[in-house]
């Protein structure tokens, strides 16, 4: 293990004590960052940092039949549409924040809405099943709930968006699961009790007997409203920081380059004669090959964290006030790092396994490296590049991406994002690994 | 650890290398060497480019895998125990093995923990190398901004670092000017003397390895064409000394040769090699011919093998006699000058 650190050690002083590298590793990305996310800041949020998210366009769908209750109809769907939608009441419409934060337009056709997403008309349609307030109904015979599912179908050209209308629409759900629950959880509790009290049983059964077999849908928008507030919605999810979103892609633009050459280094050191003498010591191949890839792990790790930092007073000097960019999880902000980094390396630990030379490793990481930037919003938005958009998804760029973007914003549902970068990590390293042995023979 | 039969602390045998050539044929680089090296001495390996020597020797330091054969380094086998083999070699390659922005003293650390060295032990063996390689007062210097003689010295300095039995030298004065190649030289017997080191050194200049060799293997198209000390050599070639008569530009028969080695007597072979000197537009500017004779007692021979000469119609620009060197000895067996 010591002769495996002494490896990605000498890796990382070497890589950071070149000043010319500095340069390019941190320099270039920050500044080019900082020239872009300002651009952006001064067009859309008037020269402030924070850019005020608003009028997302969103489509709504309500296929949801209306369910009867003790000879009330309820209709959740259309608790959910008129959220989105204007009441009429002025005093009551300016304390809707939804309204200022989207600009809902409510169709028929699911496919249409889809179809509108696709087209970019839309940044995401918000599709409410038919069976939605009946799934929301609890019975005596039956407790547990089976809500079905709200379809947010996303654009993958705006990815802050969409990521906001998908949490706003999870939020609002979950409030409606929740109350259904605690309804369940009572009656449960009370059905319970009375097969165990003979005595409450028995006033129970008197009871129950001139009760409605069913419970409506537990949430109902006069006894318990949406519950998500103006400081929410205002500070976390409807501010967009372009530093974060373009700092974020630059770092990870830069970092694939830093991987590549990290794992190219192997090739050189062959041609300069001091991998021979490695394999000359009494050190195994394995070893060998461990200590340079953690050495490149180390670098991106490092680069991006240092990007970040800087980013970060970057952001704090064109607001004017102390702030985290990249939101309050950074412990989930460094576990994408480290996922990134991983995926980037094991990219480039495949590269170079399959080149012959440092020249082709140089050519083809170039031509990786710029098409993971292009499809993960380093140079443009991602909007303009229409259907090709979807190529992004095949980037570690993308995923690290837009889970940075979305810590920045207080969401940290990421699973997805840390999941698909591991296993890209997971899998390249490995492969990288097993081709690699054949670049040690000298 | 242990020395094999008589004090030898390297025995190889039968250590083949094939590669796959790029028409998908075998190529054998090394077929099938053999060859003991003792303790404490000095053994080098002797050959043209392309005959083997690298391969057998890359072989040997478990640089690469043999596809037939083995090698024992103090008992240890190279494809069996090739790490314990390994602590027991040093290795200084032909080329400067270093990273260049780290300093003459990272680097020798850095390599030595990769021989599992560290702390005090390390930082006192580093002060030792330094010191024995004449570099401590730069030893905070980056190696790019070393001379070539430096920086070889401290790819030798890597080498020594965790007292090796054997070091491998591969071709150590490639490249360097006659003073450092002098303190090379100096510094390969210092550690025989000095610190009893066997050394297994590569070379194809002959002056080098005649003059520090204890025993020399002679290598040529994969194969140990003849081995022993520079005595023993010299008697396999029956110790005849070599004229040479330089003839310009003259061209000369088979014919001519012919009648030098009948009408001399104890002119064993007479050979003739012309080779032309070019200009800096690459054209032919000269040709420099020179017929060399072997023969027993080489001065006595000189008066007849001139007036054959002239018989033979032969224009003698001047002569040259050398007694019996490793160059002779090289050119005998292969029929061919080293630098050929």
């Amino acid at each position: 293990m010591s002769k495996i650190l002494n490896i990605a050690w000498k890796e990382l002083y070497i890589t950071y004590t070149d000043r010319s590298l500095l340069l390019v590793m941190i320099v270039t990305p920050l500044a080019l960052a900082t020239i872009i996310g300002s651009a952006f800041s001064g067009m859309v949020g008037g020269g402030g940092n924070d850019i005020p998210v608003q009028n997302i366009p969103t489509a709504i769908v309500n296929l949801d039949a209306p369910t009867e209750f003790n000879g009330q109809t309820f209709s959740m769907g259309q608790t959910l549409v008129d959220l989105f939608t204007p009441s009429g009441d002025a005093a009551q419409d300016a304390d809707n924040v939804l309204l200022a934060l989207t600009d809902a337009a409510i169709l028929s056709d699911a496919e249409a809405a889809r179809a509108g997403v696709d087209d970019g008309t839309y940044s995401a349609a918000i599709i409410i099943p038919a069976n939605f307030s009946q799934s929301l109904t609890v019975t005596q015979d039956n407790l547990s709930l089976n809500v079905a599912p709200v379809e947010v179908y996303t654009s993958r050209a705006a990815p802050v968006s969409a990521s906001i209308i998908k949490a706003v629409t999870e939020n609002i759900v979950s409030q409606f699961v929740t109350g259904g629950v605690t309804v369940a959880a009572t009656i449960g509790e009370l059905v319970e009790r009375a097969q165990e009290d003979v005595g409450f049983g028995l006033q129970f059964a008197v009871g129950s007997a001139n009760w409605q077999p069913d419970f409506a849908p537990a949430f109902t928008p006069d006894s318990q409203p949406i519950t998500i507030s103006q400081q929410t919605v205002s500070r976390q999810v409807a501010t967009f920081n372009p530093l974060v979103a373009f700092g974020a892609a630059q770092a990870l633009f830069f970092m694939i380059f830093t991987a590549i050459q990290s794992a190219n280094s192997l090739l050189y050191e062959r041609r300069d004669g001091t991998l021979q003498r490695l394999i000359a010591s009494p050190t195994s191949r394995l070893t060998i090959l461990l200590g340079k890839l953690l050495g490149a792990l180390a670098n991106c790790v490092v680069q991006v964290a240092l990007l970040f930092f800087f980013l970060n007073i970057v952001g704090i000097v064109l607001s004017g006030r102390m702030q985290i960019i990249w939101g309050d999880n950074l412990l989930l902000v460094a576990a994408v790092i480290f996922a990134g980094s991983l995926a980037a390396c094991g990219i480039g630990a495949v590269v170079t396994a399959i080149a012959r030379t440092p020249e082709q490793v140089n050519i083809v990481g170039g031509l990786i490296a710029m098409f993971f930037g292009l499809f993960s919003g380093a140079f443009f938005d991602l909007r303009s590049l229409g259907d090709l958009a979807i190529l992004g998804r095949a980037t570690p760029n993308y995923w690290a991406v837009d889970a940075f973007t979305q810590l920045s914003l207080g969401q940290t549902a990421i699973t997805t994002n840390l999941l698909v970068l591991l296993v890209i990590g997971a899998v390249t390293f490995v492969i990288g690994l097993g081709l690699f042995e054949r670049r040690l023979n000298v | 650890m242990q020395n094999g039969k008589n004090g030898t602390l390297v025995e190889v045998r039968d250590l083949a290398k094939t590669f796959k050539g790029k028409n998908g044929k075998d190529v054998a680089a090394v077929k099938g060497v053999s060859l003991d090296i003792r303790q404490g001495e000095i053994f080098s390996l002797l050959g043209p480019n392309g005959a083997g020597k690298t391969t057998t020797i890359s072989m040997i330091s478990g640089l690469l895998a043999p596809t037939r054969g083995d090698a024992r380094i103090g008992g240890y086998s190279i494809t069996r125990q090739g790490i314990d083999a390994k602590k027991l070699i040093g290795v200084v390659p032909q080329e400067i093995a270093l990273y260049p922005t780290l300093t003459a003293r990272q680097n020798l650390e850095f390599f030595g923990r990769m021989y599992s060295m560290g702390g005090a032990e390390l930082t006192k063996r580093v002060d030792e190398v330094l010191d024995f390689i004449d570099l401590t007062d730069r030893q905070h210097d980056k190696i790019e901004t070393f001379s070539g003689g430096m920086k070889r010295r401290v790819n030798i300095g890597v080498g020594l670092l965790h007292k090796p039995r054997l070091l491998y030298m591969d071709e150590p004065t490639v490249g360097i000017d006659p003073q450092n190649r002098r303190r090379v030289l100096d510094t390969v017997k210092r550690l025989q003397s000095e610190q009893g080191m066997t050394v297994l050194y590569t070379s194809h200049l002959m002056e080098e390895v005649q003059e520090i060799s204890d025993r020399i293997a002679i290598i040529d198209h994969g194969q140990i064409i003849a081995g022993g000390t520079l005595g023993e050599l010299i008697q396999q070639i029956g110790e005849e000394d070599r004229i040479f008569l330089k003839v310009g530009a003259a061209a000369i028969s088979e014919a001519q040769l012919a009648q030098l080695r009948r009408s001399v007597e104890g002119v064993t072979k007479a050979t003739h090699d012309r080779r032309e000197i070019k200009g800096e537009d690459d054209a032919v500017v000269d040709v420099d011919g020179v017929i060399t004779v072997l023969a027993k007692r080489g001065r006595k021979a000189l008066p007849p093998l001139l007036q054959a000469a002239e018989e033979a119609d032969i224009t003698v620009l001047s002569v040259e006699v050398r007694e019996p060197d490793l160059e002779a000895v090289f050119l005998h067996l292969t029929g061919r000058a080293l630098r050929d």
